[in-house]
């Protein structure tokens, strides 16, 4: 792509990877959450992916890690499910005893796993967006 | 022949829903007054307990996260296979150069 629009990826990507995690953190507090706030920050991921063509990406983009950070974000959401594993699965004990995340409704220190949830969610969908888009990305064979 | 049967039962279809969809014999729209706690009894529950509960200001995330948690699994898993599939469909095949 040519120079503005480089300059102005440049300019917006932050932007909209600060907005997506602000979505993310938020999920239990205002609109959005896991899903739309990874979406979000992987649509910052593809548009550096866009703007700065796929010969920047490869030199950035890590399958492995990517792949081992989508895994990761699941195995979270599991483990932070099974935390009140001896009431029952998906028994919110950090809210209703747990030592952190139980501050009062409404502030950012709330909900219990519910953070810890939409940050896991938010983690898996961005990197598995990320990596699905730079594969069909790297995909390039027109004709049989 | 085969294509008009389909056809066909595609417009039947169509009729048994706008039939379904009709607010005179099955579903209402717009519900509010008596009809609220008659039909949706489950949501009026989770608006006056979910604060309490799970602790979340934001109802919807509640719900997914807390009160049906399952379903939000099988939509991480559902992703996790779709992202699988989709990099393993598109990687490169064996002698394509490279």
């Amino acid at each position: 792509m040519g120079l503005i629009v480089k300059t102005t990826a440049r300019v917006t990507i932050p932007l909209i990877g600060i907005f997506g995690s602000y979505i993310v953190m938020h999920g239990h507090l205002t609109p959005g959450g896991g899903f739309q706030g990874g979406a979000t920050i992987a649509g910052a991921g593809i548009l550096f992916l866009i703007a700065f063509g796929l010969g920047e990406m490869k030199k950035r983009y890590n399958k492995n890690l990517y792949s081992a950070l989508e895994g990761l974000g699941g195995l979270a959401f599991l483990g932070v499910a099974m935390l009140g594993m001896s009431v029952a699965f998906f028994y919110n004990t950090l809210w209703h005893n747990g030592p952190v995340l139980n501050g009062k409704p409404g502030t950012l220190l709330s909900a219990g796993f519910l953070p810890i949830m939409n940050l896991a969610v938010g983690l898996k969908v961005f990197t598995g967006l990320v990596s699905a888009l730079t594969a069909i990305a790297l995909w390039r064979r027109w004709k049989g | 022949m085969k294509r008009t049967i389909a056809y066909l039962s595609l417009l039947f279809i169509l009729g048994a829903l706008l039939y379904i969809a009709n607010p005179n014999y099955g579903l209402k729209f717009g519900l509010g007054g008596n009809n609220w706690l008659k039909y949706r009894y489950t949501d009026n529950y989770y608006i006056e307990h979910g604060v309490e509960e799970v602790g979340g200001m934001n109802i919807v995330t509640d719900i997914v996260f807390d009160y049906r948690g399952y379903d939000t699994i099988g939509e991480a898993t559902v992703l996790f296979t779709a992202i699988a599939g989709a990099v393993a469909l598109l990687r490169p095949w064996r002698g394509d150069g490279e």
